[in-house]
């Protein structure tokens, strides 16, 4: 099966899954039990946005293909305030926390303001959804050379060998299967590694016992020199 | 709503990592009985440190796991006399052949894309001992 054909398939399996839960969810409704309603109306409302944000992602690989987006200086911490802010009430629903770390004195980047926040949105949406409960995750930025590094440490199943191997190696050209995080296709890291290609900037993973940490080296923008 | 439930320390696992669709199954649970104490696990190892007495009156096992999936699983609980007793729901989205999963203690395949909350209710009321007494009143 062509590389082409296999990531449509991943996709399609990608977004089905959310599909499946919403129409759990929508069948938990109970017209008689109000506070419910508004319970499972939010988590509705919740898995909707974020498959509606995957499929949006999808549609700017696309794009990027037609030159539609431009690099330009961006403030890094305000894309991560951005994104926390964007996830705080979803880290809070499932009784797990986000803790931003900030370290870096270069503050612009080169970079696209979307698709940095559509990487760091997929770290901590990832972060979400394979963090143990109560766990607090953390956003972390700090200078690393010439670059920026935004890295988010979740603390829960590790990234298996093989899996880090293909990331680190740069040679995810296409969703893969991981089986140890089986809802995942890879599909969010994928798309990732194409957001970063365009930019120039660098993805990577670090596996801890405990855990795993994805992060972005970005580009310093010359500009950040003037203030 | 008046609920009886002939053995109170009755237990239902529920083993699925995606804790939204767990929950899923719990609220349809309790619908049958709130004294049922339902226990939610996202993989198969820690399911298996907590088959200790008493055991799970029925267990609802997706198949796709982080780390041993659910046949692992399966085939795990079905070498013990206790746990191999132990009547298994499967809730996949993958398409399995029921006949070929008896021997592991499958009673029934609820397929995620089309199962509704009154057949995990049907399997809770016939595998447990729990009863919404409401309607026989």
């Amino acid at each position: 099966m062509d590389l082409e054909v296999n990531g449509i398939l991943v996709a399609a399996h990608e977004l089905k899954a959310p599909l499946v839960l919403m129409r759990q969810l929508a069948l938990c409704l109970d017209p008689n039990d109000p506070k419910e309603v508004e319970k499972y109306q939010k988590k509705i409302v919740s898995v909707s946005e974020r498959t509606l944000k995957q499929v949006s992602d999808l549609a700017k690989i696309a794009r990027l293909e037609e030159g539609l987006f431009e690099t330009e200086p961006v403030a890094v911490r305000n894309v991560c305030d951005e994104v926390e802010r964007e996830l705080e009430n979803l880290f809070l629903s499932n009784s797990k926390k986000l803790e931003r770390a900030y370290s870096n004195r270069s503050r612009l980047v080169v970079a696209n303001h979307d698709l940095l926040f559509s990487i760091i949105y997929n770290f901590c949406s990832n972060a979400v959804k394979y963090s143990s409960s109560e766990s607090t995750s953390r956003l972390i930025i700090k200078d690393k050379n010439q670059s920026v590094r935004v890295l988010v440490r979740d603390y829960g199943p590790s990234l298996p060998a093989n899996v880090y191997r293909e990331f680190t190696s740069g040679s995810l050209r296409a969703p893969v299967d991981i089986s140890f995080r089986p809802d995942s296709s890879g599909l969010g890291l994928f798309i990732a590694s194409k957001f970063a290609d365009f930019m120039h900037a660098r993805l990577g993973a670090i596996r801890h016992r405990d855990g795993t940490s994805f992060f972005v080296d970005l580009p310093v923008s010359r500009q950040a020199r003037l203030f | 709503m008046t609920t009886s439930l002939k053995n109170s320390k009755e237990r239902i696992f529920i083993i699925d990592d995606d804790e939204l669709f767990a929950e899923c199954i719990k609220n349809s649970v309790k619908k049958v009985s709130k004294n049922l104490k339902v226990d939610i696990f996202k993989n198969a190892i820690d399911a298996m440190n907590a088959l200790e007495a008493p055991l799970p009156s029925l267990i609802f096992l997706d198949v796709l796991l982080p780390g041993p999936d659910g046949f692992t699983f399966l085939n795990e609980i079905s070498s013990y006399p206790d746990t191999s007793k132990i009547p298994i729901i499967l809730v996949t989205s993958l398409r399995l052949v029921e006949f070929n999963l008896k021997l592991y203690g499958i009673r029934a395949i609820l397929n995620k894309e089309e199962m509704k909350p009154e057949e995990v209710k049907l399997y809770v009321e016939r595998y447990t001992n729990a009863c919404n007494c409401s309607q026989a009143h």
